[in-house]
């Protein structure tokens, strides 16, 4: 979990916003350009730019996709 | 001239609790004792009950403050439904926090006393020691934003007033304990005179940035006026129970100065004070002086906590009136009989 702040991904982008804690983000930038603005936590685009103040989104996000393999195994 | 004896007519009785008191049992006693915050308790209640029961008062209701996410919704709701208030002026606020519950959300228990960064970090929001997760609002303004594109394409980039707006929310909340719901099926109108302070305001800007996005949603914010003074100017008497104070309490008040009516009611539960000035701390008395309340006004100032004494009162006069008190507000009353002619 240590790269979590660090990760390049929607949940540490500054256009995020909690949409389904924390799997699934809601995007402004997106819902702007009239794109489907829910994505994943975990994932990115081209438009990404770092959050100014972090939260918990991202390693939220890393616990529940491992629980989710960790069953699955 | 006063004589001494005059200032000694009225002896206090002291507040005694049996077993089985009602809810307006206990008020009664408040009013035995006419003292300090009871005293002033049961005459709000006396001056709420003499409203609702005066056939010619319109009833309006000033909600500002934190109230509505911290358990008073579904009173408010069941006040419109029972036609116990004629209508709402109140913060976008207020009516947000409405509508998070209506399309599915919460607000929870929470404390004063916990790390704030942390909440920050989980996307929770916390209004004194009510919670309310950051998803809460953002499904909420989502759905917000489809609202919008609807209403607007109905009126066609046309000006809405703020009530013809809330009115427009309402029809398309489904949850009957929803205030807004409420005031659209009981046809009770609600002011929003700072609309724009709120998530109303702040999804308008997710609404209208959308690319190549037509018509984009209008409000006027000067249309209300002409509609909330005319129910003033119409009704023969009017009153107001007023939580906390602000913008709704003034827009009340500058409609009964400006239809040339003052009001002949007034209740306000604030924990304000008149000292800085400012309006929801401002006396009654004071707004004698501007034309908005009459000096024979039955009115009183209630210092206390909303959420505890408005409940006291609404139970109170409820069962004073009955469970089958209906009552029919006057320009109900003129609009059947208009109907009829």
């Amino acid at each position: 979990m240590k790269n979590a702040k660090t990760l390049k991904c929607c949940g540490n982008c500054d256009a995020h916003n909690s949409y389904d804690y924390p799997s699934k983000i809601f995007c402004s930038t997106r819902h702007a350009q009239n794109k489907d603005p829910i994505v994943d936590t975990l994932w990115c685009c081209e438009d990404y730019s770092r959050v100014c103040q972090e939260c918990y989104c991202v390693r939220e996000a890393l616990m529940e996709k491992e629980g989710r393999e960790a069953a699955q195994r | 001239m006063i004589e001494r004896k005059d200032y000694l007519q009225d002896p206090v009785v002291h507040i005694k609790i049996s077993k089985k008191l009602t809810v307006d049992q206990l008020m009664q006693q408040f009013k035995n004792s006419g003292s300090l915050g009871a005293g002033r308790l049961a005459t709000a209640c006396d001056i709420y009950e003499n409203m609702i029961s005066d056939p010619e008062c319109t009833v309006f209701l000033a909600l500002s403050g934190a109230v509505i996410p911290a358990g008073m919704r579904t009173l408010v709701a069941d006040l419109i439904r029972k036609r116990f208030v004629d209508v709402v002026v109140c913060t976008g606020a207020s009516m947000v926090h409405d509508a998070i519950e209506a399309v599915g959300g919460h607000h929870y228990k929470g404390s004063c006393v916990v790390s704030d960064h942390e909440l920050y970090k989980h996307h929770i929001f916390r209004i004194y020691d009510v919670f309310v997760t950051e998803e809460d609002y953002v499904r909420l303004d989502y759905q917000l934003s489809e609202m919008y594109d609807n209403i607007a394409a109905k009126h066609k980039g046309e000006s809405l007033s703020s009530n013809e707006f809330t009115w427009e929310i309402g029809k398309c909340l489904k949850d009957p304990n929803s205030i807004l719901r409420a005031a659209y099926e009981e046809n009770v109108p609600i002011f929003l005179p700072a609309v724009r302070d709120s998530e109303f305001g702040f999804i308008h800007w997710l609404h209208s940035s959308q690319q190549n996005k037509k018509p984009i949603l209008q409000l006027d914010a000067f249309k209300d006026v002409p509609t909330i003074s005319g129910i003033c100017s119409k009704s023969p008497k009017n009153g107001m129970v007023v939580i906390g104070g602000g913008v709704p309490r003034n827009t009340i008040q500058s409609a009964a100065l400006a239809s040339k009516k003052g009001l002949d009611y007034g209740v306000v539960i604030t924990m304000d004070r008149p000292e800085i000035g400012g309006l929801s701390g401002s006396t009654l008395e004071e707004a004698v002086s501007w034309g908005k309340i009459k000096g024979q006004a039955n009115q009183v100032m209630v210092i206390g906590d909303a959420l505890m004494v408005f409940p006291f009162m609404v139970a109170s006069v409820t069962e004073r009136l009955g469970e089958d008190f209906r009552r029919v507000p006057f320009l109900e009353r003129e609009r059947l009989l208009e109907q009829r002619c």
